[in-house]
């Protein structure tokens, strides 16, 4: 044959290394350049062209402004129910998480082993009998029937669990006992201070989770100033033209969006979850998570 | 659904010591340590636990079996097993997780694969790049996917015309939204599993490779027949959290419903979205909390499965 | 069976200054078992993995019997490797283990069986063919390591400190195993190890290295009686070679406050500073003249030989030297109390000499030993 084995492989490797890359990254790419230009130009110019800020600073004020300035009552709302479920997370994850690892107490292998099971689970198989209990109790369109779900995060348990347990000798905890600690010490002045890894990994995952979440909030949610951003998302596609052609052609009061503006609310609703990303980058492609998990 | 990968599950299991290791006796503090003082720490965990996971599912529970309007104890199940949607939306997902789990797991592992093979910081890149669409799990995805499968404005729109899809109704025809779905699950998820995989590849030890090397193995055979199987209970991590998360579908239909109105896609295609229709359009709280029931029940049956064959996968 | 040729072989890390390995020049011959031996950081494993092809070679070449391999990559040199760690791949059982690069190489299934199984047998695996690596023992792990490497039947072992996971006795027995077999087999092998003794007791030839930079390579007897530098002669021999300050005089050698007779032929100018070696064996307890004035600092008694620590005096205008330990070995008998006086007489001959300054051995016309 007339290549050589070798660079024929390295070819092919490289062609689906592009192609993937193309996978991943065009979506994204085109997302960012979609919210510079006007829908025409979507239509008509190469794909990947670049528009204008003009054109991306007058879609920016538009789709914020849209319908009362939703986009941002949708934001704050986010901000209140992700911000107000991680917090609580932390507050709950990170001292269970090292009762679980550093202190005896019966039932502590039984409680690991229910949030490994409820961690395993996805959330969302809990989220109409949640939807059952909140009415039952009354939260129901409440801040708290989303803040209080987000807080319970039995992942964030676990990784402070596998943090606190692989990070502090034994011996450092003896050692302060004897020095006097009482429990409550030896948590605030030993192993707190050595935390922050994990309280930036808890933080991280349950912020992430709380923003993104769509079934609960749409499940707990019933007003257009309750909705955080993600189910302000697809509001938005029902109004958008291209989607919905049949209200546009009705004649409807409900002012029409077009693609760019759509990708622009898109881009706005996910920029806090992206740059926490970026942030995080280091952290997370090292493979930090799987360094936790040697044996 | 777009589930969040909990990636560093397994060797959790191994340190765990949980029960099923024989002969463990009774746990015993170092003498002179509280007993008492762990409880304060879990307090507010376990009362959140007791409040948002063990309430709720019991409730759900208890509404499942009790009285259906106008049927006797347990009837309520009868009516979702008969209702004519139960069934079909159970089929849309298993249609949905066949095309995405075997897509996912060869292409994940072929991916990794590939990068491992790579130099780190060429590596490094790619694994971020294909992290990010993760930002995006949720309605933010399927929107971004809706523009994608639009012929007419998508960067794709190549391949979509070779495809025969001149318009967007075209794409999204109800045939092809098990394949959307997956589609739109893997861009979101994949990314975290290759972060976690190559993890595991990393804590393979240099010197089996090398010893590879030595017995004659070029790259492919290194990576298949060493590499391979060293990762293999993480290959079944994934598949298992994937196939309970798979069950779970909601938000990508749920999401794409509104833009697909001229193509008859229902508003319970899948079995979270039918147990959310009866309730909240016919207020049949109990048969929504069979389905729930339901899909409780296989989310407990797999997470205890993983739990308790993950001291064997811990022993390796 | 092969020849190895190491030839004017460097390797510098990027990160440093120094060579890992410094113009490596060596012909190891067919069915030879060579060792190299050093201390840590002196280039032997490196060595080895350039050889093995798993690192890579900035200048010179290397030969396996007449073909340049430096280009090779390691499943084309036909090199059998026991790594220190074993390397045993873990999802697979012994015969699994020892077959796999048969399988590879898609050698048929039969005699794939039938080459593991004389394998297992000469290395007594023969029970725990279906075992997986973690059942096994570390002894047994080690077996395992060597069998896949005897299985492939290749022109070239290389083993790198193979025994250095085995406890001491195992140690001991494993050595002469290692050592048989390959005289049984008669594959040209190269062995690492950072232990002397093993070196001098299983190799044919032992290459002595130090900062990447080959110091001698010999027989172990010529490496004994012989060494070529004082870092040699310190190296080689337990208990160690002593090594004090030593100046030369008009008629001979002063060491400490005693003056030993002229060695003939020894070419150096009186006041050149030498450093002198005196093997344990070769110092006698002297009587009340002859002999180097010392005082006993502890004897170890060995049952049917004891050593004798001892202080030298010292006699620090002539020699700088302020007081040297030394070590004699004496009949467990005649051995001496502790804190006693002593003479220690060299045995006629037995003094080698260093220069103090570059190491290098100032040889003497007299003596000459034997190269049996």
């Amino acid at each position: 044959m007339a290549i050589p084995r070798r660079y024929a492989v390295r070819f092919v490797g490289l062609v689906v290394l592009l192609f993937f890359t193309a996978f991943f990254g065009v979506p994204i790419a085109w997302l960012f350049l979609a919210s510079t230009k006007t829908d025409g130009q979507l239509l008509h110019s190469t794909p990947l062209a670049f528009g204008s800020l003009s054109t991306f600073a007058h879609t920016f004020h538009r789709i914020i402004t849209y319908s009362g300035d939703s986009l941002l009552i949708w934001l704050k709302n986010s901000a209140i129910y992700s911000f107000g479920g991680t917090a609580l997370a932390i507050l709950a994850a990170i001292p269970a998480g090292y009762g679980l690892a550093l202190t005896h107490f019966i039932g502590r292998r039984t409680l690991l082993s229910i949030t490994l099971i409820v961690m395993i689970m996805p959330a969302t198989a809990l989220v109409l009998p949640l939807f059952l209990e909140m009415n039952k109790l009354g939260l129901y369109g409440t801040v708290w029937s989303l803040i209080l779900p987000f807080g319970f995060f039995p992942f964030g348990v676990y990784l402070a669990y596998i943090y606190f347990s692989s990070t502090i000798p034994k011996d450092l905890l003896a050692a302060a006992r004897i020095d006097g600690a009482s429990e409550w010490g030896v948590f605030r002045y030993i192993a707190l201070p050595l935390a922050r890894p994990v309280v930036g990994l808890v933080g991280f995952f349950a912020f992430v989770a709380s923003w993104n979440n769509f079934f609960l909030p749409f499940v707990m949610t019933y007003d257009n100033s309750q909705y955080p951003v993600q189910i302000g998302l697809q509001q938005l596609i029902g109004s958008t033209a291209t989607f919905n052609p049949a209200d546009y052609t009705a004649g409807a009061s409900v002012e029409v969006l077009r693609r760019p503006d759509l990708a622009m609310g898109v881009l706005i609703a996910v920029a806090p979850v992206l740059i926490v990303f970026l942030f995080a980058q280091r952290t997370l492609v090292s493979g930090m998570l799987a360094g936790a998990t040697k044996e | 659904m777009t589930v969040t990968p909990a990636p560093a599950v397994p060797s959790g299991l191994a340190s765990a010591r949980l029960g099923g290791r024989a002969g463990r006796t009774r746990e015993q503090p170092p003498t002179g340590v509280s007993r008492t003082a762990g409880y304060w720490f879990v307090a507010l965990y376990v009362g959140l636990l007791l409040l948002l996971g063990i309430a709720p599912a019991a409730y759900a529970i208890y509404l499942a079996f009790a009285a259906h309007t106008g049927g006797g104890f347990a009837s309520a199940f009868h009516a979702a097993f008969t209702d004519y949607r139960f069934w079909p939306a159970f089929g849309h997902v298993l249609e949905f997780m066949a095309l995405w789990l075997v897509s996912q797991s060869v292409l994940v592992v072929g991916l990794v694969l590939m990068l491992h093979s790579m130099a780190q910081r060429v590596g490094a890149v790619f694994r971020f790049l294909f992290y990010i669409p993760g930002a995006l799990a949720g309605a933010a995805s399927v929107i971004v996917w809706l523009f994608m499968l639009d012929p007419q404005a998508s960067p794709f729109a190549l391949i979509l015309h070779w495809f025969g899809y001149a318009q967007f109704n075209n794409t999204i025809a109800p045939g092809n939204l098990p394949a959307i779905f997956a589609i739109m699950a893997f861009w979101t998820g994949a990314g975290g599993w290759i972060v976690v995989m190559y993890g595991a590849l990393n804590n393979v030890p240099h010197e089996l490779i090398e010893a590879a090397q030595i017995d004659g193995a070029n790259p492919f055979q290194t990576a298949f027949r060493i590499k391979l199987p060293l990762i293999r209970k993480w290959v079944v991590y994934m598949l298992v959290l994937s196939f309970a998360g798979g069950t779970q579908l909601f938000v990508e239909p749920t999401v794409l419903a509104p833009a697909a109105q001229g193509i008859g896609i229902t508003k319970y295609w899948s079995p979270n979205q039918l147990a959310w229709f009866v309730a909240s359009e016919y207020n049949q709280y109990n048969e929504a909390a069979v389905i729930s029931v339901v899909l409780l029940a296989l989310g407990l049956v797999i997470a205890g499965f993983l739990v308790w064959r993950g001291r064997l996968f811990g022993a390796d | 069976m092969a020849t190895v040729t190491f030839d004017q072989i460097t390797r510098v890390y990027p990160k440093s200054s120094t060579p890992a390995v410094d113009r490596l020049s060596l012909e190891i011959n067919d069915g030879e078992f060579l060792v190299l031996v050093g201390p840590s950081g002196c280039g032997k494993t490196t060595s080895l993995r350039m050889l093995a092809g798993l690192e890579h070679v900035d200048e010179g070449t290397i030969w396996i019997d007449d073909r340049d391999v430096v280009k090779l990559a390691p499943r084309d040199r036909d090199i059998a490797m026991v790594f220190q760690n074993y390397a045993l791949y873990p999802h697979m059982n012994v015969a699994q283990n020892m077959g796999f690069a048969l399988r590879l190489a898609k050698v048929a299934k039969r005699e794939i069986e039938q080459r593991v199984l004389d394998a297992a047998k000469i290395l007594d695996l023969q029970d725990y063919l279906d075992r997986k690596p973690r059942q096994l023992s570390g002894g047994q792990r080690q077996r395992v390591a060597m069998g896949r490497a005897i299985v492939r039947e290749p022109r070239v072992f290389l083993m790198d400190e193979p025994l250095s996971n085995l406890d001491a006795k195992l140690r001991v027995a494993t050595r002469a195993e290692i050592a048989a077999l390959q005289q049984r087999l008669g594959v040209t092998t190269v062995y690492v190890t950072h232990d002397q003794v093993e070196a001098m007791t299983m190799g044919d030839r032992v290459a002595v290295m130090k900062d990447g930079v080959l110091q001698q390579c010999d027989t172990p007897r010529v490496l004994y009686d012989d060494p070529v530098n004082a870092f040699v002669a310190g190296f080689i021999g337990s208990p160690p070679m002593n090594l004090v300050q030593g100046v030369v005089t008009e008629d001979g050698v002063r060491v400490g406050t005693a003056s030993l007779a002229a060695t003939h032929g020894l070419r150096a100018q009186p006041g050149h500073q030498l450093t002198v070696g005196l093997r344990p064996e070769s110092l006698e307890l002297g009587g009340a003249d002859g002999g180097i004035p010392a005082i006993v600092s502890l004897v170890e008694e060995l049952g049917a030989e004891a050593f004798v620590h001892a202080k030298i005096d010292g006699d620090e205008a002539a020699t700088g030297l302020t007081s040297a330990a030394v070590i004699a070995r004496v009949e467990p008998r005649l051995a001496p109390a502790k804190g006693e006086r002593i003479r220690l007489r060299p045995k006629p001959g037995a003094m080698l000499f260093f220069d103090a300054a570059t190491g290098e051995r100032i040889r003497t016309a007299a003596r000459v030993p034997d190269r049996r």
